[in-house]
């Protein structure tokens, strides 16, 4: 069995995309509190370890629980969700102060992912934190549903290529040492000058070329790798309409597809919303942002599009 | 064109296999304005990003979208794919209706409506004036130029607009010599 083998019935979201303050953190317990409303039981995890807050969009100050315990003294992960005081809608704190994200080691990482998988939820939303660490990558890997948000700003745009770059490099490793390929992916790329290679892609068509069976087994696993974006902090149609200029360089350039899945608005009911502690989506429920969250999850779902503005 | 092919074209627009001529038109004009300039969506691609792919890049995109009008036009009837959003309407009959149609000012205005094509497109991408547009579609005959040259304009409208050039040029131009006999009797 590989570490991907999904054993569990529930739907794993992952949100993530490399640069801080884009509002990762305020997506995830959106999409959550969206989802809970809607029947569904979720947990979210927040895994951004040493910058948690996640608790804090549901007024939780300091939560009882958190990873520490999973981290130090072996807890598992089902007995660290702590309630929220909506419905339907739990979390795991990430609020641990003594180890640091890029300490965690391969067997407790091997071991948190494991666990969850088995969380007793029909959705677990996992709020990434900023940065491309790769055990970063490697969470939002055993996603489902990898989501990631940026703004429309060239900083943002450039850390989430690099995410994106970056995250499909490590499925196709993990992808071929499953396969019992282990070192081809890294020997080429460290000698991609002489191969002629500039980017995940054309290693990608390099492999397929050189390796009829390699090409097979890519093209079935990758199809799977499917990028949903979502752009926050939108200002005009503009700005939603770079969601769509994001996808066509994502595909031409790196031939990596992804979805536009949907915008949210700049709006300063956000900021006031976490001021007064209480959640988004049952306070600000008539704003524009919340309605432009639910159609993003709906589309996420089922797999649709942003309708662009202005006829395009 | 064999249907693989077309497809690539679809690809290369980012748009369904069964897109209407709306949407190959809008696909273009955005495509070709993303990558002919400096947005901030590919300054981060760095060494990636070479003048020489984007330009390869911008080629394609030119090809599809001629490959794709020219395809379009060896459609049965050019107006009903205008009228129907791409999809040939099973009844030949109405097709014809459509098609049929006497070509004024006020109907191309409804094509090019029905296409979900702005005259400010037409315009920038022809390189003609709004106004003069906007007189053809108002048959403002006083305001239009001269036959040799109204008929390139026609030309280039109606070939933007996935309409048959000849026919547009033809009939439009027939009403127009027959509004300047009657205001300005030629010396005989
Ligand atoms: N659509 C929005 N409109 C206005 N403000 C927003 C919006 N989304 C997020 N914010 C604000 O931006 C700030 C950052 O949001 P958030 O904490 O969710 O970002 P993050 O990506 O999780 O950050 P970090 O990388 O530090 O974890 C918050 O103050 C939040 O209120
Ligand atoms: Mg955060």
């Amino acid at each position: 069995m590989t570490q991907t083998t999904k054993v569990r019935e529930g739907e794993i979201w992952a949100v993530g995309g490399g640069k801080g303050g884009t509002g990762k953190t305020f997506i995830t317990s959106s999409i959550g509190t969206y989802l809970a409303k809607k029947g569904k039981n979720v947990v979210l995890v927040d895994m951004d370890i040493g910058g948690a807050n996640l608790h804090s969009f549901f007024g939780i100050s300091r939560p009882l629980k958190s990873l520490t315990s999973f981290f130090e003294m072996g807890a598992s992960l089902s007995d660290l969700v702590v309630k929220t005081d909506l419905d339907n809608i739990s979390l795991i704190s990430g609020d641990v102060h003594s180890i640091s994200a890029d300490k965690i080691t391969f067997s407790q990482k091997l071991k948190l992912f494991r666990q969850i998988m088995k969380l007793n939820a029909q959705n677990v939303i996992i709020d990434l934190g900023a940065g491309s660490h790769y055990n970063t990558l490697d969470t939002f890997l055993i996603a489902d549903r990898m989501v990631v948000v940026l703004v429309p700003e060239v900083i943002a745009i450039e850390n989430m290529y690099h995410f994106i770059k970056n995250s499909l490099f490590r499925k196709v490793k993990k992808i071929l040492k499953e396969y019992g390929f282990k070192e081809i992916v890294q020997h080429i790329w460290d000698r991609r000058q002489s191969y002629g290679i500039n980017n995940i892609r054309e290693l990608i068509d390099y492999l397929k070329d050189s390796f009829s069976y390699i090409g097979t087994i890519l093209d079935h696993e990758l199809a799977a790798f499917k990028v949903h974006l979502v752009l926050n902090m939108v200002r005009n149609n503009n700005d939603i309409l770079l969601g769509a200029s994001i996808k066509s360089v994502m595909m031409k350039y790196l031939g990596v597809p992804i979805q536009y899945s949907g915008y949210v608005e700049y709006n300063d009911a956000v900021w006031k919303s976490v001021r007064e502690r209480k959640p988004f989506m049952i306070n600000y429920l008539a704003t524009g942002c919340a309605k432009e969250i639910e159609v993003l999850v709906e589309n996420v779902i089922k797999g649709k599009e942003v309708s662009l503005p202005g006829g395009y | 064109m064999p249907k693989d092919e077309l497809k690539k074209y679809y690809d290369m627009l980012e748009l369904p296999s069964d897109a209407p001529l709306r949407d190959i038109h809008n696909s273009f004009l955005r495509l070709k304005k993303l990558y002919s300039g400096d947005s901030i969506v590919l300054a981060p691609l760095g060494e990636e990003f070479s003048e020489k792919k984007r330009k390869r890049v911008l080629e394609q995109i030119e090809e599809a979208y001629l490959k794709l009008l020219e395809a379009k036009k060896d459609a049965p009837s050019r107006t009903a794919l205008l009228f129907s959003d791409g999809h040939e309407p099973e009844d030949g009959a109405e097709r014809d209706k459509i098609g049929d149609a006497p070509l004024t000012g006020p109907s191309l205005r409804k094509l090019r409506e029905k296409a979900g094509v702005d005259l400010n497109e037409i315009a920038k991408e022809m390189k003609l004036r709004m106004e003069l547009l906007k007189s053809v579609e108002d048959e403002k005959y006083e305001a239009l130029p001269e036959a040799i040259y109204l008929k390139v304009h026609l030309k280039n409208y109606a070939s933007f607009l996935g309409l048959d050039p000849v026919r547009v040029t033809e009939e439009y131009l027939r009403r127009y010599q027959a509004w300047k006999e009657k205001t300005v009797p030629t010396e005989k």
